[in-house]
Formats: structure tokens, C-alpha cells, sequence
């Protein structure tokens, strides 16, 4: 096998992997990276731990074997000079499509994530069955040991829905892909260790083609849905079959009964948040934002790709929860908007733009932080403000805050409203 | 077999009575509950109850003040405040709990030896009437009002107590005993005013 193939899979990042191990110093960015190339963590290649030279880049020690150079041998693709670059580009429409962050399953404490080991979350169970991941596509528990040693499988499995969503604790939305993640897991959980799975909803959202068709799919292997949310996860056996298991209680609210159910294994689907870093990028662009923190259309229906910002577009899950056919919908959207801008090569602009009289403008700045739509800059050398015609949208703040009248906006001009209001005064 | 019609007709509901119970400070939330049934599955009494409190939350939205008010749901409920903490839509089960109460032994329709609502009856007239509760008497008037019975069979225990000074007969009370009197009065009045 080439060796640069055999290293793919077990070696992805910490953060991914969540307690798998991984101490290579090469690596794939992520799982099923596209290209599939892999990269030097500095973190851990000793070449990188030797210090840096005084212009930023590592020194590169002589101490490492370089058996990966070796190994690599005449294609000779392992490059120790290579540097992180930043580059300036200049683009004529930007498309904004800087996704989501998983919510944090810690912040529900009842559910025992970090608590207990068999807790797990969404994301480190599409781990576990994939092939490549860090057992190979086997599920075995974290905890718990067959008595010849050998890690256990479940024999049970609860997944519990709405991790973090529809909950005016965490969030209030419903993140919409976790009740179909949910049940491709137990679907899948289900082919790889036949166990007895349970899934435990609020309600089932499952709007789309072939979505249904799926939950129906799982109802008929078997798969139990439990309607009602899990009041806790606990290791407090009250039963011998409850002993060295994890109990889930939960209201059947279809049946109208309290449920105590023992599990070998919990899943927290967990729900979709903005990313921490949301409000730069938003200020970055000059986009606005719902109160929920996603980023906001220009409107709901007729312009839902569009921003506030001329020339700047939202694709996925930055403007909000969606699945990948609706993000891949909504980024051909944006494309075709990008590209109706580009291809025609102009920008048409409104009439009633604002501009400065430059004679009369003192240079006090007091505009510049009002516009909303960052088009008044300052010239440094005549020490006049000008406003960017390309960026106006003729709002008139600027032209009502200038203390010296010198900002005049175009079709409002003083004496056009001025003539205006006698002629709404007048009589005859 | 006993077969029972189940069937609720719409001459069963009270219209208005939800949104009675709504409009009280401190209940308005119970109109977004999704019935998630979260408040049940914390609920450490949910296992004895005849409505889970999910089902009590419905009921009361849905008009059925009957069955709410005669279900021993809100007298099993302990006050251990879980629901609320852990409600998805921030409802304060606990204190809707605590309207329906009383509104329960304001109309007097909770189960007449039901230990719960007695206990609370006799702690309030105590209070009102001495300032303060005394133990013995309250358990004792609890008892005798519900299960004379098994305050027999408690005597024993009683004289026990007793010798170790542990149980007085001794009513126990606070000073200026008038102006509370006065305040209670107000109250009083104020919940007369209320009820008319």
C-alpha cells in the first residue's frame, strides 16, 4: 500500500476523533478530505518542534530520521519550507458560506455528556461506523469490557433527538437535520451491531422527498420511536437488568406512561448553532444578523440569498439550519447571482446617491462611522471625505449629520424638497 | 370488567378556564408547551400519578377543569421544582401546580382524606391564627382529619416523644399576637374581594 493511503483514517485530527489516538505527525485535514492529500501537523512533526528562525519560519532540524522523505523517495512531494501564506485577492462579488458549529453537548448536563463514557454525540458515531474512521467501521463501546477483553458492542442503543434545539435554554430552533442524521445512524447503527435501538423524539420532522418513505424504512426494521423528550441519563440502576447500564427516563407521551430504559450505549443528536466567530465575519461584510445569530437575508422569499450588501451572497448553513440538497440549492442560487453580476460587468445604481461638495467639506469626519453601508472615505492627503458612489444606497444619514451642509444627496436636494413642500401647502 | 366511556364531549370542557389559569402571573409560558413531556421524565413522582404532569398541562390548556382539578397529580406534586428547571419552553410547572391547588381547595373538590391538601388547609389556619406552626398539633389535626385510624396506632410513637421532650401539646405562638391579627384581617378582605 502506498504509504501516504495507509496513513488516511486513523490519523484525523483530536478535535474530530475525540479521544482516538493520534500522534502522527502527517495527517489528512480532515476525514475524506477532497483532494485527498495529506499535510505536516507542525504540532507534532519534530522537524517543526526545533523553534523558528527570526522571520517566522520553522527551523528545520536535522535530528528527524525523515523516513517520510524516505519513503516518498523519488516523487519527493515532502516539502519543509512550505509556509501558511495569506493572499490578498480581488473578487467582484464574494459568496459567504461559512457554516455552522455543532452544539456543545456538555451544555445539557442531564444527559451526562463527559460524564458518562458511553455518551456520545452525533458526530463521533458517524466516526465509529465509517470505514475509515478510528475502528475501522467496528462499533464498540468506549466503556465496558467482554470478559475475555475484548471491547464490548451494544446490545442497546438510545438516541435521543433535539440536543440543543427547540429549547429556550440552548436554542430555540429546530435544527432540521437531526431527526433524518438520526435515523440514517440507527439505520446504520442497527446494520452494524444489531442491537435494539431507540429513538427518542419530540416530533418527527422528516419534510422532503424520500424522507418519509425512509422513516417509514425504519419503522420497519424495528427501530422503536418513542415520543417524548429524555428527562435524564443515569447510571442508577433501581432493577438487576438496569445493573452496569445506562437508564434513560422518558415519557412516553403516546402511551401516556413513564419509561426507565437501560442502554448500552447513549447518542445525543446534537443541533446546529452559529459559528462563535459569526459576528466578525458579519461586521467584515457589513451583513446583519437575526436575533438567533445566523445571518440575515435580504427576504425570506423573494431575495433569500441575497445580503443587505450589494455584490455580497449567503449559501447553507451561515444563513441558517438547512441540509445539504437545500444548501447545494441555495449555493447555485448564489452562484447564478455572483454570476449575472460578473458576466455583465456593470453595476446599475440608483439615482438618489449622496455626494460631498468638496469646497465646503472641513474634513471632521463625523460622517464616516454613520454610513451604514461603509461608502464615505476619507482622503488622507486633501483631507476630504468622499463617498463611494458604488456603495450608496442613498439612505441621506450622512447628508442630515454633516455639521457644515456639505453632503448633498441626488432628487432630494434642498430646494427640490423645499419647492416640494409649498406645493403640498399650496391651495389652488 | 368495568369498561368506562372515555369520550370527552365538549360540554365537559369549562371554555376559559386555560386561559384563567394562564393569565396568572407566573403561568403565561404554559401556553408554548409542545408536550415534550420532559417535565414527566424528571418528574421523581410521575410513577404514582394519574395524569403525568404533561398530560395536567394539556388539560388545562384544553378547558377540562374537572379533571384537573379532581386528578391527585397536583396533590402528589412535591415541589421539587425539576420541571421548571429542566421545561424546553421555560414553563413553571411548579407554580402552575400551585394555582390549580388552589384553586382545588378554593372550589373543595380534592379527595376529602387526602393527606396533602388537609396538611396545607391546617398549616395556613395556624399561621393565620398563631403566627407560627407548632408540629405536634399540625400532625396531629392532619391525622385526625384524614386517617383517625392510623393516629392510633401512632400513640405509642407519641408517648415516646413525650418523655424525651420531643413532643409538646404546648401551642406554640408569637408576640403581639393583635397586629397580626390586623394583617390577616386585611388579607382577609382582600381575599374576599378577590373571590366575589
Amino acid at each position: 500500500m502506498h504509504p501516504q493511503l495507509r496513513l488516511q483514517g486513523a490519523q484525523v485530527p483530536r478535535r474530530l476523533q475525540r479521544g482516538a489516538r493520534q500522534a502522527q505527525a502527517r495527517l489528512h485535514p480532515l476525514p475524506q478530505a477532497t483532494p485527498q492529500v495529506v499535510v505536516i501537523d507542525p504540532e507534532v512533526c519534530l522537524n517543526f518542534k526545533r523553534g523558528k528562525n527570526p522571520d517566522g519560519s520553522p527551523v528545520v532540524s536535522d535530528k528527524c530520521k525523515k523516513t517520510c522523505v524516505e519513503a516518498c523517495g523519488e516523487k519527493n512531494a515532502i516539502d519543509f519550507t512550505q509556509k501558511d501564506e495569506l493572499k490578498e485577492i480581488k473578487v467582484g462579488t464574494i459568496i459567504v458560506c461559512t457554516g455552522f458549529k455543532t452544539f456543545d453537548a456538555g451544555r445539557v448536563p442531564a444527559y451526562g455528556y463527559g460524564t458518562y463514557k458511553n455518551v456520545y454525540t452525533a458526530l463521533e458515531i458517524e466516526r465509529l461506523v465509517n470505514a475509515s474512521g478510528p475502528t475501522g467501521g467496528e462499533v464498540i463501546l468506549r466503556e465496558g469490557k467482554n470478559p475475555d477483553g475484548s471491547p464490548k458492542t451494544p446490545k442497546s442503543i438510545g438516541i435521543i433527538h433535539c440536543v440543543g434545539s427547540r429549547d429556550k435554554k440552548t436554542n430555540i430552533w429546530c435544527s432540521r437535520v437531526c431527526c433524518m442524521y438520526s435515523m440514517k445512524l440507527a439505520h446504520l447503527l442497527k446494520e452494524h451491531t444489531d442491537a435494539e435501538l431507540y429513538n427518542f423524539y419530540i416530533d418527527m420532522r422528516t419534510p422532503g422527498k424520500g424522507y418519509e418513505e425512509f422513516y417509514n424504512k425504519l419503522l420497519e426494521e424495528g427501530t422503536h420511536f418513542i415520543r417524548g423528550r429524555v428527562g435524564e441519563v443515569t447510571d442508577w440502576a433501581m432493577t438487576p437488568e438496569e445493573e452496569g447500564k445506562l437508564v434513560i427516563r422518558v415519557e412516553d407521551t403516546l402511551a401516556g406512561v413513564v419509561r426507565r430504559i437501560p442502554v448500552d450505549m447513549v447518542v445525543l443528536a446534537t443541533g446546529l448553532e452559529p459559528q462563535a466567530d459569526a459576528g466578525d465575519v458579519r461586521r467584515l461584510f457589513n451583513m446583519s444578523c437575526g436575533g438567533d445569530g445566523w445571518f440575515l437575508e435580504r427576504h425570506p422569499k423573494l431575495a433569500p440569498v441575497n445580503t443587505f450588501t450589494d455584490g455580497v451572497f449567503l449559501a447553507g448553513c451561515c444563513q441558517g439550519p438547512k441540509d445539504i440538497p437545500d444548501t447545494v440549492a441555495q449555493a447555485g442560487a448564489a452562484a447564478a447571482e455572483a454570476t449575472v453580476l460578473i458576466d455583465r460587468g456593470y453595476v446599475e445604481q440608483e439615482p438618489n446617491t449622496a455626494f460631498i461638495l468638496d469646497q465646503e467639506c472641513s474634513g471632521c469626519k463625523s460622517c464616516i462611522p454613520l454610513c451604514p453601508y461603509t461608502a464615505i472615505l476619507f482622503d488622507e492627503e486633501r483631507k476630504k471625505a468622499y463617498i463611494n458612489e458604488a456603495l450608496c444606497k442613498g439612505c441621506g444619514t450622512c447628508v442630515g449629520a454633516c455639521p457644515s451642509s456639505s453632503i448633498v444627496q441626488n432628487l432630494f436636494e434642498d430646494s427640490e424638497i423645499f419647492s416640494e413642500i409649498e406645493g403640498v401647502l399650496s391651495y389652488d | 370488567m368495568d369498561i368506562k366511556r372515555t369520550i370527552k364531549y365538549e360540554a365537559d370542557r369549562v371554555p376559559g378556564f386555560g386561559r384563567e389559569v394562564m393569565a396568572v402571573p407566573g403561568c403565561e409560558a404554559l401556553e408554548h408547551c409542545i408536550q415534550c413531556g420532559t417535565c414527566s421524565g424528571v418528574c421523581p413522582l410521575s410513577i404514582y400519578m394519574d395524569y403525568t404532569p404533561r398530560q395536567v398541562m394539556e388539560l388545562v390548556r384544553s378547558d377540562f377543569k374537572n379533571e384537573v382539578l379532581q386528578s391527585h397529580t397536583i396533590w402528589l406534586c412535591a415541589s421539587c421544582y425539576a420541571c421548571t428547571t429542566e421545561c424546553p419552553r421555560q414553563i413553571r410547572i411548579t407554580d402552575i401546580m400551585y394555582e390549580l391547588k388552589q384553586r382545588a381547595i378554593k372550589e373543595k373538590v380534592y379527595p376529602k382524606r387526602f393527606p396533602i391538601p388537609v396538611l396545607a388547609e391546617e398549616f395556613t389556619k395556624m399561621v393565620h391564627d398563631y403566627g407560627r406552626i407548632s408540629e405536634t398539633w399540625l400532625v396531629s389535626k392532619m391525622y385526625l382529619r384524614t386517617n383517625p385510624v392510623a393516629a392510633m396506632g401512632m400513640a405509642g410513637l407519641g408517648m415516646n416523644l413525650m418523655k424525651t421532650g420531643r413532643f409538646s401539646l404546648k401551642q406554640d405562638k408569637i408576640e403581639r399576637r393583635s397586629e397580626l391579627a390586623r394583617i390577616m384581617e386585611s388579607v382577609d378582605q382582600q381575599n374576599q374581594k378577590a373571590q366575589a
